[in-house]
């Protein structure tokens, strides 16, 4: 009797899976021309100008709008990476830069059209550009970091021809024409839905594009999906061809268990952000390509507080940067999926290099962290509180517990304190928080990028709140400094000075683990961390 | 009979403007309670790289903050009286579209949920109450504190596991429908009622397989209460002189249990399921992250946990309007089961 209902259930899952082999056919054709990518965020807005848009949003805009110019990409250890140093046309056929550094000229392509139809024109650049700069967005304070700050900078030479003035030469003005923000934007069509209070349509452009770029938004609902059609007249990608994908499935899948069932049974095509552990995981299956990018744009740190005692003593700081179990941190919180920016041997004292993040000569090393804390005159140590927050527990909890049980040897007692975000970033900004741990983007990282904006000033990025005027004054110089052997030099000095101080401490930058099908190709790390659409095809 | 349901309507009226004050009471309260909260909202929402004093004040301002908390709460009160719940900065749209949206999505969710959990818990509890003590009635017991024992996101999670990537007969645990598949005509919201008024049975069939894992692990954690209700207020109605009186007359044992015992142990049940309905609806939050159900619950925890005002306030009040409608939907159900509660 068992037996015959067993084989009837058995016959059931037979026929059922003899179903299904025979509609995939018909499903798979589709599905090779589409893909489907999942990822724990969602995308918010259209608009990447928009404040509060998420990394989704931004990698959506790199693929709906197209700007003047774009990053190339690079092979860094046998990983296609994104080129800070290589910039190619991207609406723009060419441009020039004047010998003194102070035009950059951009003649547009002549076939470039707008999604309507109509084609782009220096005027729609302009009115874009102006957007930027003028607009109450998030492209105002970007642009900023290359001196384009006024719309009178950009000028119409003619219909093709668009001229960007600086006040001087910046190296980081062209970089910027290949972020995110400054998009090019279909002006007559964005003009026509423009308001008295919203001169830059600003509303509008939240919840509909009118780009020129490679896909064509066909349905978009915040917090779930938005789905992509390619704009088969778009001729920019690699061989002037379009995008490979006629459609895109942007999904927002929070739970990073279920991202990785979904790209482990074939379902989704490519994954970001998974759990570090179901990363390692499938890798060992080797079923699925793995791609893990060193972020070399971003870095996680220890950050102390350099106006709160005793943290604005350098001695302490010191005497935490010896007192940290970093092999152990690096293993607990990334499983070692990353790259460390400790443990560095310095042969002569001195910096090998001016590139910032760099590796910094510090390892655990209880002995020379009781000396630094008897210098700073705490030999018997010291109360205080370490802080992470919630959205970042998968890897800061270990990290945590390991700091405590650490600086618990040389006396130093360690309250852990977990901070939802919005919570954290409120006491970022408001600096009262002495001791914890954050991560950081650089969209374009160099190192003078770094110094003035993560090492100087009073606002919310200064995490240690640093405030030495030399530091501030080199960084500065640097910005402008055109003599490439000079600007190395000065990374050098900063980077000494960085050991020196300690205002905060540099532990690593974890791996930007992407997990694809195994027929997908083409994946670039990008500045935006987020997969641009126009990279990938499938073999 | 007409009197009857007269009498009902007459009650639920009075019940619906007597709750009045109390959403109103929920609406001030939450609306403070953000305000005490630690954390500010601009600050979090202007965490790109470049985003500085301008961007946080100029958010400060678009959320309305920039007015000191008893203006801001007038603000919010002549906008809700409009009809306005406020805007999300999360997802960029009106609190009112996302919750409109949203609210079908759990609404289905529940209900199967709902619907799932008493085919299943009434059974269980007629026959742990018919045989007490006996190795059935035991069984019901362990099934029972198996199903509460476990959360709602473990089991998801093991549902997803075992028959989606183990024996892949259910389909991939996104949201409400194969992304793959055109949706119907929205009428009611309910995807499973609109394929049907569309004739699309393809359709039908694909969000009905989407819907099944999702709402059997939300059932599974509710059929305890349920049954266990069922079963105490069987064996009070069992032992009752009325059901008495029916087997000695020698009505058959069918009539007995189903028509005498049940419809009168039925109350309890109907108030237990009102109220099981109500949390769910909120405490289903693990079960829509897990399989990434577009519904409110999961919307609220994520507005929550970026301090986004606007979604949290309109999600309470939806909530406390809910729990209004549901405890009117139970009084009604009271009166049709047991008319003598319509007498005053």
């Amino acid at each position: 009797m068992r037996f015959v209902s067993f084989r009837s259930t058995t016959s059931v899952l037979v026929t059922t899976a003899l179903l299904l082999i025979a509609t995939a056919p018909s499903q798979a054709q589709t599905r090779a021309e589409t893909l489907r990518y999942v990822t724990g965020a969602s995308v918010n807005t259209l608009d990447p100008n928009i404040p509060g848009s998420t990394r989704e949003s931004f990698a959506l805009s790199m693929s709906t709008y197209d700007r003047l110019v774009a990053f190339g990409r690079k092979q860094l250890n046998g990983k296609w990476v994104f080129d800070l140093d290589t910039i190619t046309g991207e609406l723009a056929e060419s441009y020039e830069v004047s010998s003194d550094g102070l035009k950059l000229t951009f003649r547009l392509r002549k076939d470039a059209k707008f999604q309507d139809g109509s084609p782009v024109t220096a005027e729609d650049v302009k009115w874009s550009l102006d957007r930027c700069v003028t607009a109450p967005i998030l492209g105002k304070a970007q642009l900023l970091t290359g001196s384009l700050t006024s719309a009178d900078q950009f000028k119409v030479i003619d219909p093709l021809t668009i001229e960007v003035t600086l006040p001087k030469p910046d190296k980081l003005a062209l970089p910027n024409l290949a972020t995110v923000y400054p998009m090019i934007i279909n002006s007559k069509v964005a003009r026509a839905h423009a308001t008295p209070d919203d001169p830059w349509a600003t509303a509008w452009l939240k919840e509909h594009t009118a780009g020129s770029g490679a896909y064509v938004v066909e349905s978009f609902k915040p917090g779930e999906q938005v789905i992509l059609k390619r704009d088969e007249s778009w001729n920019r990608g690699s061989a002037n061809k379009p995008a490979f994908f006629k459609r895109v499935i942007v999904q927002s899948v929070p739970e990073p268990a279920t991202r990785a069932n979904l790209v482990e049974r074939g379902d989704a095509d490519l994954v970001l952000d998974l759990q570090a552990s179901d990363v390692q995981s499938l890798e060992g299956k080797g079923k699925l390509k793995v791609i893990s990018t060193p972020q070399y744009n971003a870095i996680t740190y220890v950050s102390m507080n350099n106006q709160i005692p005793p943290f604005d003593n350098v001695n302490v700081r010191r005497a935490i940067a010896y007192a940290l179990p970093y092999e152990d941190m690096f293993k607990a919180a990334l499983f070692g999926r990353g790259s460390p920016l400790f443990g560095a041997s310095w042969a002569d004292g001195k910096p090998a290099n001016g590139i910032y993040p760099f590796q910094q000569p510090v390892k655990l090393d209880l002995d020379k962290a009781r000396e630094y804390l008897k210098a700073a005159g705490l030999p018997e140590g010291f109360s205080t509180t370490f802080s992470f927050n919630v959205g970042q527990a998968a890897t800061a909890e270990p990290m945590a517990a390991l700091v405590k049980e650490s600086l618990g040897k040389i006396g130093i007692k360690v309250d852990i304190q977990k901070l939802p975000d919005a919570q954290m970033s409120t006491q970022i900004n408001e600096k009262k928080l002495p001791f914890y741990t954050e991560g950081i983007v650089a969209w374009l990282p160099s190192t003078d990028y770094f110094y003035r904006n993560f090492y100087t000033g009073n606002q919310r990025w200064n995490y240690s709140s640093i405030n030495n005027p030399d530091l501030a004054a080199i960084a500065q110089e640097a910005r402008f400094e055109p003599d490439k052997a000079k600007y190395e030099e000065a990374g050098r000095k900063l980077n000494a000075m960085h050991f020196d101080l300690m205002p905060q401490i540099m532990l690593w930058q974890p791996n930007q683990d992407a997990v694809m099908a195994p027929s997908i190709e083409g994946y670039t790390y990008e500045f935006h961390r987020q997969v641009d659409y126009r990279d990938v095809s499938r073999k | 009979m007409m009197t009857g349901l007269g009498a009902t309507m007459v009650r639920a009226g009075k019940r619906l403007l007597s709750s009045l004050p109390a959403l109103f009471g929920v609406l001030v309260f939450t609306f403070l309670l953000m305000r005490v909260l630690p954390g500010d909202p601009a600050v979090f929402f202007a965490s790109g790289p470049n985003a500085g004093k301008e961007e946080i004040e100029q958010i400060r301002k678009q959320m309305g903050l920039d007015k000191s908390v008893p203006e801001q709460l007038v603000f919010y009160l002549s906008d809700i009286g409009r009809g306005n719940l406020g805007r999300s900065m999360m997802t960029g749209q009106p609190v009112l579209k996302d919750l409109r949206e949203r609210l079908p999505a759990s609404l289905e969710l529940t209900f199967t949920a709902l619907l799932i959990a008493l085919i299943a818990a009434v059974p269980l509890g007629v026959v742990a109450a018919l045989r007490p003590g006996s190795i059935v009635d035991h069984g019901v017991r362990l099934f029972c504190a198996l199903g509460v024992c476990v959360p709602t996101f473990v089991s998801g999670l093991l549902l997803i596991y075992v028959f989606y990537y183990l024996l892949g007969l259910a389909p991939d645990p996104t949201g409400r429908i194969d992304v793959f598949t055109s949706l119907p005509p929205q009428r009611t919201g309910f995807l499973s009622i609109d394929f049907l008024l569309a004739g699309d049975f393809e359709g039908w069939w694909a969000a009905c397989k989407q819907l099944i894992l999702p709402a059997v692990s939300m059932a599974l954690f509710v059929i305890a209460p349920l049954a266990r209700i069922t079963r105490a207020s069987m064996l009070v109605s069992l032992g009752s002189d009325f059901v008495r009186t029916a087997r000695s007359v020698g009505l058959s044992w069918r009539k007995v249990v189903v028509t005498y015992a049940l419809r009168n142990a039925i109350l309890p049940v109907i108030t237990i399921a009102g109220i099981v309905f109500s949390t769910m609806l909120g405490a289903n939050v693990l079960v829509e992250k897990v399989f990434s159900w577009p519904g409110v619950a999961s919307y609220a925890l994520d507005a929550l946990l970026s301090s986004d005002y606007a979604p949290v306030q309109g999600f309470v009040l939806l909530m406390a309007s809910l729990f209004v409608l549901v405890n009117l939907v139970v009084d009604i159900c009271y009166g049709i089961a047991d008319p003598r509660v319509s007498i005053e």
